[in-house]
């Protein structure tokens, strides 16, 4: 990735605990005052602060020609972003639930994704496209679907998906800064359950080399995730090191794409199991993509299958009962982890 | 005579048309003995609506074309070798031999480019526009695209929100009342203009006929005067298309295999101009030839240019190359 240039702003920076929906704002907020181009761009997203208040109180900051309210035509205002990204902004277009994208993929994925490509480096599409994503609020199926799959399959596309409020402002900051089109996958989830202490003074490292972070060192197995599931991950592993004994070793990903190889390599090295975790349906989902690098590239570090654990092949239910058999819960996880610790 | 009707108009207005008209057909011959590969949709018999739209922009001016924008292209200031080397898939094209016929990109010359997805380059236009009037840059965006963009929900939601928003953009509808191969009425019954039905969102709308260039010239300038002062306007130029939808296409199940060819000698609007102004007939005559010259002296030095390197293919996906290679 590639960055701006930075300019101090003359925001007054201090540690804060904030809420995952509140990091949102915050990266927002500095990136909105640090650099007159970037434009935040959805429905509601002025005075109701979006559904979600991600960025409550920006348009009063800000004014409506910065953040601004827009109609209900997803298509036309990632269209109008990749326009006005190509003449110099830095857009940052909010996709009320990331289910609603599948209107506007046409210009993310013909559009944005290929411009810099088509053009031989002529333009430079510098978008930025956040979408609340993800099951556990009970929103049902058109409005809990997982699908940083399909983005991370386009060539032009980086994906970011935080699963911690620190990350969330650091990696929202960079990827505004960022030349390239990113696709920002939040968790709704998260919102308002995760929360971390950010140092606002402290400036997202530029431009992001290792995009992975070790949540957790261990020595019998490997588990890759990203995004809502980190958690669970971090929950299932606590239980079963204090119930069983075994310490999983767990990489969050952080970003689909530039997809941190290295890290997953050097941790299988040492443990020589892999489990991936992720909340996109398993049958197709990137976990796929992980297993088969792994097996390919590491196949002589392996002592054990690789097993995935991903969403059943169903709609999100509404039903809580009906969700928790669809999406992957704590127990699942913990009861495949121990299965391949064992193996 | 108005300031819009001298001879030098009349001239530059010849000039451009003519250098579509001669790099279509010779793209045409070029194809037909296999010099040349790809798709190719033609846009000989609607040079009036690039060039009269055209002649009135200025250098950065933002312009958004579709398939059918070889001449949205030169008309803009993309070069005939650029465009020629770009057809060839060369190196030296204008977008470097990725793009082909379909996805010329040029922002040097205003041309932020083709979208070969219907109606897709609506909202880049206007939301370029905007964009640089966030800015404070002093330009205007133009978007061309066919009549079969009025069946996709990107033109509704595109217009309304250039209006909502007071984006500088003049939309162009090229109506040749053809879609593909698809005759309007048999795509929208009967439409009436797209003219009618845009005024009703209250954007200022206008048709010319396509066939006359001084005719699109002259409102392209008062529109583009009025989309300069911060609103969307909106002009139908009727055109005829004289080709089939692209080269080898057998549209003939949709219409008779002459109407084309009979539109073109009732209606080509290079030589109505000509036969407008008869005064210049010898000045018409010696830009025929320069531009005749122009077209086979670039395709010689263009055709010999460099041919791309594999390890090219890769490039400009990201701005950093990841380095990632499949082994
Ligand atoms: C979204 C989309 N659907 C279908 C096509 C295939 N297609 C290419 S051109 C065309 C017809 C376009 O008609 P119009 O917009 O009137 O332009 P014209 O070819 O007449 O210049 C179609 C259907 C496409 N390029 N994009
Ligand atoms: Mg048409």
């Amino acid at each position: 990735m590639h960055f701006v240039t930075y300019t101090q702003s003359t925001l007054v920076y201090v540690m804060t605990e904030l809420k995952y929906a509140e990091a949102v704002r915050a990266a927002l907020r500095a990136e909105l005052a640090t650099d007159e181009r970037v434009v935040v761009l959805g429905q509601e997203v002025g005075a109701l602060g979006g559904v979600f208040t991600t960025t409550k109180g920006l348009q009063r900051e800000f004014g409506p020609e910065r953040v601004l309210d827009t109609p209900i035509s997803e298509a036309a205002i990632a269209g109008w972003a990749v326009g006005a990204a190509m003449a110099g902004m830095r857009p940052v277009v909010e996709i009320m639930f990331m289910d609603f994208v599948m209107l506007a993929m046409d210009q993310i994925v013909n559009g944005a994704a290929k411009l810099r490509y088509m053009s031989n480096g002529q333009l430079s599409v510098p978008l930025v496209v956040r979408m609340p994503a993800g099951a556990g609020t009970r929103h049902g199926p058109q409005h809990s679907q997982q699908l940083e799959s399909w983005f991370a399959h386009v060539p032009g596309l980086i994906v970011a998906m935080p699963s911690r409020a620190v990350d969330v402002y650091t990696m929202l900051r960079q990827a505004i800064r960022s030349d390239d089109p990113v696709v920002f996958v939040e968790s709704k989830y998260l919102y308002f359950r995760e929360s971390g202490e950010i140092d606002e003074s402290v400036l997202p490292e530029l431009p992001v080399t290792q995009t992975a972070r070790v949540v957790r060192e261990g020595t019998d197995l490997t588990v890759v995730t990203a995004g809502r599931m980190v958690q669970r991950v971090v929950e299932a592993a606590r239980d079963l090191h204090e119930s069983d004994g075994i310490a999983c070793e767990i990489i969050d990903l952080r970003y689909l794409w530039p997809l941190d190889t290295g890290a997953i390599a050097r941790s299988v090295a040492r443990t020589s199991k892999l489990a991936v975790v992720h909340e996109a349906v398993q049958t197709f989902g990137w976990g796929g993509e992980i297993a088969s690098w792994v097996a390919e590239y590491c196949l002589a570090d392996l002592d054990g299958p690789i097993v995935r654990i991903g969403s059943q092949r169903a709609p999100v239910p509404f039903a809580e009962v009906l969700e928790n058999a669809v999406v992957p819960t704590e127990a699942l996880i913990k009861e495949k982890l121990r299965e391949l610790a064992t193996y | 005579m108005s300031e819009l009707d001298t001879a030098g108009n009349g001239l530059r207005l010849y000039r451009s048309m003519v250098i579509i008209r001669e790099v279509e057909l010779h793209i045409e011959r070029l194809h037909r003995a296999g010099r040349m590969a790809g798709s190719f949709h033609s846009s000989v018999g609607q040079e009036a609506a690039a060039v009269g739209v055209c002649e009135v922009l200025r250098p950065d001016d933002l312009v958004s074309s579709t398939h059918r924008g070889h001449g949205h292209a030169l008309a803009k200031g993309v070069t005939v070798g650029g465009l020629l080397a770009e057809l060839f898939g060369l190196a030296n094209g204008v977008s470097g031999g990725r793009g082909g016929s379909m996805h010329l990109h040029h922002p040097d010359s205003g041309f932020l480019g083709q979208n070969a997805i219907v109606a897709g380059g609506m909202p880049w236009a206007a939301g370029a526009a905007w964009g640089a009037r966030q800015q404070g840059r002093d330009i205007i965006g133009v978007s061309f695209f066919g009549d079969g963009a009025a069946s996709q929900g990107l033109f509704y939601e595109t217009l309304r929100l250039a209006k909502l928003w007071n984006s500088p953009c003049l939309f162009v509808c090229e109506n040749n009342g053809l879609a593909h191969s698809m005759p309007a009425e048999r795509l929208f019954g009967d439409p009436g203009t797209h003219c009618r039905l845009v005024a009703e969102h209250g954007i200022k709308a206008e048709v010319v006929d396509g066939s006359d260039v001084l005719s699109v010239y002259k409102v392209a300038h008062s529109l583009v005067g009025y989309v300069r002062t911060g609103y969307p306007a909106f002009l139908e130029v009727t055109v005829g298309r004289a080709r089939a939808h692209s080269l080898n296409d057998p549209e003939y199940e949709y219409r008779d295999r002459d109407s084309g060819k009979n539109w073109l000698e009732e209606n080509d609007p290079i030589s109505s101009l000509r036969k407008g102004l008869p005064d210049l007939s010898e000045e018409f005559d010696q830009i025929d030839l320069e531009v005749s010259t122009l077209i086979s002296h670039e395709t010689t030095r263009v055709e010999s240019g460099d041919i791309n390197q594999a390890n090219d293919a890769l490039r400009d996906v990201y701005t950093v190359d990841s380095g990632v290679r499949n082994d």
